[in-house]
Protein backbone atom coordinates (compact mmCIF):
# COMPACT_ATOMS: atom_id res chain seq x y z
CA UNK A 1 0.00 0.00 0.00
CA UNK A 2 0.76 3.85 -0.43
CA UNK A 3 2.55 5.65 -2.79
CA UNK A 4 6.22 5.81 -3.60
CA UNK A 5 8.66 8.57 -4.21
CA UNK A 6 8.96 7.47 -8.28
CA UNK A 7 5.07 7.25 -8.73
CA UNK A 8 5.21 10.80 -7.66
CA UNK A 9 7.83 11.95 -9.65
CA UNK A 10 6.64 10.19 -12.95
CA UNK A 11 3.12 11.82 -12.55
CA UNK A 12 4.52 14.90 -12.06
CA UNK A 13 6.80 14.77 -14.28
CA UNK A 14 4.56 14.05 -17.23
CA UNK A 15 1.50 15.85 -15.79
CA UNK A 16 3.41 19.29 -15.19
CA UNK A 17 6.61 19.01 -17.25
CA UNK A 18 8.77 20.60 -13.99
CA UNK A 19 11.93 22.05 -14.52
CA UNK A 20 13.45 21.18 -11.10
CA UNK A 21 11.64 18.32 -8.84
CA UNK A 22 12.41 17.39 -5.45
CA UNK A 23 9.73 14.55 -3.64
CA UNK A 24 10.79 14.10 -0.41
CA UNK A 25 8.60 10.79 1.31
CA UNK A 26 9.05 11.87 4.74
CA UNK A 27 6.35 8.75 6.23
CA UNK A 28 9.01 7.03 7.44
CA UNK A 29 8.44 3.95 5.04
CA UNK A 30 4.63 3.90 5.08
CA UNK A 31 4.23 6.05 1.32
CA UNK A 32 1.92 8.58 3.08
CA UNK A 33 3.60 11.53 3.52
CA UNK A 34 5.67 13.37 0.78
CA UNK A 35 7.42 17.00 1.06
CA UNK A 36 7.41 18.08 -2.85
CA UNK A 37 9.47 21.25 -4.53
CA UNK A 38 8.31 21.91 -7.80
CA UNK A 39 9.37 24.66 -10.20
CA UNK A 40 7.13 24.22 -13.45
CA UNK A 41 6.04 26.71 -16.63
CA UNK A 42 2.76 26.22 -15.45
CA UNK A 43 3.46 28.05 -12.63
CA UNK A 44 3.18 31.41 -14.57
CA UNK A 45 1.04 33.61 -13.70
CA UNK A 46 -0.31 32.04 -11.23
CA UNK A 47 -1.15 32.87 -7.39
CA UNK A 48 0.32 29.73 -5.01
CA UNK A 49 -3.37 28.70 -4.38
CA UNK A 50 -3.55 28.37 -8.06
CA UNK A 51 0.24 26.74 -8.11
CA UNK A 52 -1.27 24.22 -4.99
CA UNK A 53 -4.06 23.11 -7.23
CA UNK A 54 -2.36 21.87 -9.58
CA UNK A 55 -0.36 20.24 -8.10
CA UNK A 56 -3.22 18.24 -6.23
CA UNK A 57 -5.47 17.87 -9.29
CA UNK A 58 -2.28 15.81 -10.86
CA UNK A 59 -2.18 13.73 -8.14
CA UNK A 60 -5.86 13.13 -7.90
CA UNK A 61 -5.33 9.63 -7.95
CA UNK A 62 -2.12 9.09 -5.55
CA UNK A 63 -3.61 12.10 -3.24
CA UNK A 64 -6.41 8.86 -2.19
CA UNK A 65 -3.60 7.13 -0.47
CA UNK A 66 -1.57 9.85 0.81
CA UNK A 67 -2.17 11.57 4.49
CA UNK A 68 0.21 14.40 4.17
CA UNK A 69 1.38 16.25 1.17
CA UNK A 70 3.13 19.70 1.92
CA UNK A 71 4.27 21.62 -1.04
CA UNK A 72 7.19 23.56 0.22
CA UNK A 73 8.14 24.84 -3.11
CA UNK A 74 5.87 25.83 -5.83
CA UNK A 75 7.82 28.05 -8.08
CA UNK A 76 8.08 29.49 -11.69
CA UNK A 77 11.59 28.83 -13.84
CA UNK A 78 12.15 32.61 -12.94
CA UNK A 79 11.78 32.60 -9.21
CA UNK A 80 13.49 29.39 -9.55
CA UNK A 81 16.69 31.00 -10.78
CA UNK A 82 16.46 33.76 -8.71
CA UNK A 83 16.45 32.15 -5.33
CA UNK A 84 19.20 29.91 -6.65
CA UNK A 85 21.18 33.37 -7.50
CA UNK A 86 20.25 34.82 -4.08
CA UNK A 87 21.52 31.78 -1.89
CA UNK A 88 24.83 31.84 -3.96
CA UNK A 89 25.52 35.52 -2.90
CA UNK A 90 24.34 34.70 0.31
CA UNK A 91 26.76 31.39 0.61
CA UNK A 92 29.43 33.45 -0.69
CA UNK A 93 28.91 36.12 1.30
CA UNK A 94 29.40 34.48 4.21
CA UNK B 1 -29.84 -0.66 -6.67
CA UNK B 2 -26.83 -0.95 -3.89
CA UNK B 3 -26.34 -3.07 -1.28
CA UNK B 4 -28.21 -2.46 1.91
CA UNK B 5 -25.43 -4.11 3.67
CA UNK B 6 -22.96 -1.25 2.97
CA UNK B 7 -24.90 1.37 2.98
CA UNK B 8 -26.02 0.97 7.14
CA UNK B 9 -22.36 1.41 7.62
CA UNK B 10 -22.36 4.61 6.68
CA UNK B 11 -25.16 5.87 8.17
CA UNK B 12 -24.71 8.87 10.70
CA UNK B 13 -25.64 9.08 14.15
CA UNK B 14 -28.35 10.93 15.10
CA UNK B 15 -29.12 13.81 17.33
CA UNK B 16 -29.70 12.18 20.87
CA UNK B 17 -33.27 13.13 21.15
CA UNK B 18 -34.09 10.11 19.07
CA UNK B 19 -31.79 8.31 21.48
CA UNK B 20 -35.25 5.87 22.89
CA UNK B 21 -35.48 4.26 18.66
CA UNK B 22 -31.65 3.48 18.85
CA UNK B 23 -31.92 -0.81 18.73
CA UNK B 24 -31.02 -1.36 15.39
CA UNK B 25 -28.10 -2.79 14.50
CA UNK B 26 -26.26 0.01 12.94
CA UNK B 27 -25.45 1.70 15.88
CA UNK B 28 -22.63 0.00 16.96
CA UNK B 29 -21.08 0.30 13.24
CA UNK B 30 -21.10 4.51 13.66
CA UNK B 31 -18.38 6.01 12.08
CA UNK B 32 -17.94 8.73 14.48
CA UNK B 33 -19.91 10.64 16.95
CA UNK B 34 -22.23 13.75 15.87
CA UNK B 35 -20.55 17.07 16.78
CA UNK B 36 -20.41 17.55 20.55
CA UNK B 37 -18.86 20.00 22.92
CA UNK B 38 -17.13 22.68 20.78
CA UNK B 39 -19.95 22.96 18.22
CA UNK B 40 -22.81 23.38 20.91
CA UNK B 41 -20.98 26.44 21.99
CA UNK B 42 -21.86 27.82 18.70
CA UNK B 43 -25.53 26.85 17.97
CA UNK B 44 -25.96 28.67 14.35
CA UNK B 45 -23.10 26.39 13.37
CA UNK B 46 -24.23 22.95 15.27
CA UNK B 47 -27.69 23.42 13.85
CA UNK B 48 -26.56 23.66 10.79
CA UNK B 49 -24.38 20.37 11.21
CA UNK B 50 -27.50 18.57 12.29
CA UNK B 51 -29.34 19.42 9.36
CA UNK B 52 -27.28 18.18 7.05
CA UNK B 53 -26.71 15.19 9.08
CA UNK B 54 -30.50 15.02 8.47
CA UNK B 55 -30.41 16.09 5.37
CA UNK B 56 -28.04 13.32 3.51
CA UNK B 57 -29.91 10.89 5.42
CA UNK B 58 -33.06 11.77 3.51
CA UNK B 59 -31.10 12.45 0.62
CA UNK B 60 -29.68 8.87 0.88
CA UNK B 61 -32.52 6.60 1.31
CA UNK B 62 -34.41 8.63 -1.63
CA UNK B 63 -31.51 8.18 -4.09
CA UNK B 64 -30.74 4.71 -2.74
CA UNK B 65 -26.94 5.49 -3.54
CA UNK B 66 -24.45 3.94 -1.63
CA UNK B 67 -22.22 6.96 -0.27
CA UNK B 68 -19.68 4.47 1.58
CA UNK B 69 -17.63 2.44 -0.87
CA UNK B 70 -18.07 4.34 -4.63
CA UNK B 71 -14.91 5.60 -5.23
CA UNK B 72 -16.68 8.16 -7.42
CA UNK B 73 -19.61 8.90 -5.61
CA UNK B 74 -19.95 12.93 -4.77
CA UNK B 75 -20.02 13.54 -1.27
CA UNK B 76 -21.71 17.10 -1.30
CA UNK B 77 -25.14 17.21 -2.01
CA UNK B 78 -26.84 20.67 -2.52
CA UNK B 79 -28.12 21.05 0.68
CA UNK B 80 -24.45 20.15 2.08
CA UNK B 81 -23.00 22.86 0.35
CA UNK B 82 -25.96 25.07 1.08
CA UNK B 83 -24.99 24.46 4.91
CA UNK B 84 -21.44 24.92 4.21
CA UNK B 85 -22.29 28.38 2.63
CA UNK B 86 -23.44 29.27 5.33
CA UNK B 87 -20.72 28.48 7.81
CA UNK B 88 -17.76 29.75 6.04
CA UNK B 89 -20.13 33.12 5.76
CA UNK B 90 -20.99 32.87 9.65
CA UNK B 91 -17.87 34.52 10.94
CA UNK B 92 -15.06 36.11 9.13
CA UNK B 93 -12.36 33.65 9.76
CA UNK B 94 -13.49 29.96 9.69
CA UNK B 95 -11.04 26.64 10.23
CA UNK B 96 -11.95 23.72 9.04
CA UNK B 97 -9.29 21.30 11.32
CA UNK B 98 -8.46 18.17 12.96
CA UNK B 99 -8.89 19.16 17.05
CA UNK B 100 -10.06 21.91 18.54
CA UNK B 101 -8.37 25.32 18.87
CA UNK B 102 -7.44 24.29 21.95
CA UNK B 103 -6.38 20.71 21.15
CA UNK B 104 -5.07 20.60 17.64
CA UNK B 105 -5.11 16.43 16.76
CA UNK B 106 -2.63 16.73 13.63
CA UNK B 107 0.66 19.00 13.52
CA UNK B 108 -0.46 20.97 10.17
CA UNK B 109 -3.67 22.49 11.79
CA UNK B 110 -1.60 23.35 15.42
CA UNK B 111 0.51 25.52 12.21
CA UNK B 112 -2.36 27.46 11.37
CA UNK B 113 -4.05 27.75 14.51
CA UNK B 114 -0.53 29.32 16.54
CA UNK B 115 -0.35 31.35 13.09
CA UNK B 116 -3.97 33.18 13.74
CA UNK B 117 -3.59 33.03 17.54
CA UNK B 118 -0.66 35.25 17.01
CA UNK B 119 -2.11 37.22 14.74
CA UNK B 120 -4.60 38.24 17.69
CA UNK B 121 -7.86 37.46 15.06
CA UNK B 122 -10.91 36.08 16.09
CA UNK B 123 -11.63 32.92 14.21
CA UNK B 124 -13.79 30.06 14.24
CA UNK B 125 -12.47 26.28 14.19
CA UNK B 126 -14.89 23.22 13.21
CA UNK B 127 -13.22 19.57 14.21
CA UNK B 128 -13.97 18.03 10.78
CA UNK B 129 -13.14 14.78 13.08
CA UNK B 130 -16.52 14.43 14.73
CA UNK B 131 -18.35 14.79 11.49
CA UNK B 132 -17.34 12.39 8.08
CA UNK B 133 -20.13 13.94 6.34
CA UNK B 134 -18.64 17.07 6.84
CA UNK B 135 -15.20 15.98 6.09
CA UNK B 136 -16.07 14.38 2.49
CA UNK B 137 -17.90 17.10 1.28
CA UNK B 138 -15.62 19.53 2.28
CA UNK B 139 -12.58 18.25 0.20
CA UNK B 140 -15.55 18.97 -2.78
CA UNK B 141 -16.49 21.84 -1.87
CA UNK B 142 -12.93 23.08 -1.43
CA UNK B 143 -11.38 20.94 -4.33
CA UNK B 144 -8.76 20.57 -2.28
CA UNK B 145 -8.06 17.20 -0.73
CA UNK B 146 -7.09 17.54 2.94
CA UNK B 147 -6.87 19.86 6.03
CA UNK B 148 -6.69 22.31 7.50
CA UNK B 149 -8.51 24.67 5.46
CA UNK B 150 -8.83 28.26 6.21
CA UNK B 151 -11.49 30.09 4.70
CA UNK B 152 -11.21 34.01 4.86
CA UNK B 153 -14.52 36.29 4.16
CA UNK B 154 -16.13 33.12 2.92
CA UNK B 155 -13.60 32.47 0.35
CA UNK B 156 -11.09 29.35 0.57
CA UNK B 157 -7.80 30.99 1.83
CA UNK B 158 -5.80 27.51 1.40
CA UNK B 159 -4.34 24.80 3.39
CA UNK B 160 -1.00 25.07 5.92
CA UNK B 161 1.71 25.54 3.65
CA UNK B 162 -0.01 28.67 1.82
CA UNK B 163 -0.93 29.96 5.25
CA UNK B 164 1.97 30.04 6.31
CA UNK B 165 3.65 31.02 3.44
CA UNK B 166 1.43 33.87 2.98
CA UNK B 167 1.95 34.63 6.84
CA UNK B 168 5.30 35.00 6.36
CA UNK B 169 4.98 37.00 2.95
CA UNK B 170 2.81 39.37 4.86
CA UNK B 171 -0.17 38.55 2.64
CA UNK B 172 -2.04 36.92 5.50
CA UNK B 173 -2.06 39.69 7.31
CA UNK B 174 -3.24 42.05 4.42
CA UNK B 175 -6.09 39.52 3.56
CA UNK B 176 -7.02 39.52 7.25
CA UNK B 177 -6.98 43.17 7.60
CA UNK B 178 -9.20 43.70 4.66
CA UNK B 179 -11.65 40.76 5.93
CA UNK B 180 -11.49 42.70 8.89
CA UNK B 181 -13.03 45.77 7.77
CA UNK B 182 -15.13 44.60 5.13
Amino acid sequence: MGVTKEQLESTLTSKLNPQHLEVTDTSGGCGASFVVDIVSEQFEGKRLLQRHRLVNAALEEEMKQIHALSIKKALTPQQWTQQQEESEKSKSAA
Amino acid sequence: MSSVGTFQLVLPSFPSSSSSSFTNTTLSLRPLPFPTSPLQRHPHLNRNLQHFDAISLQHRSKSGRNFGSFPCFSALSPELKRTIDKVVTSEKVVLFMKGSKDFPQCGFSHTVVQILKSLNVHFETINILENELLRQGLKEYSSWPTFPQLYIDGEFFGGCDITVEAYKSGELQEVLEKAMCS
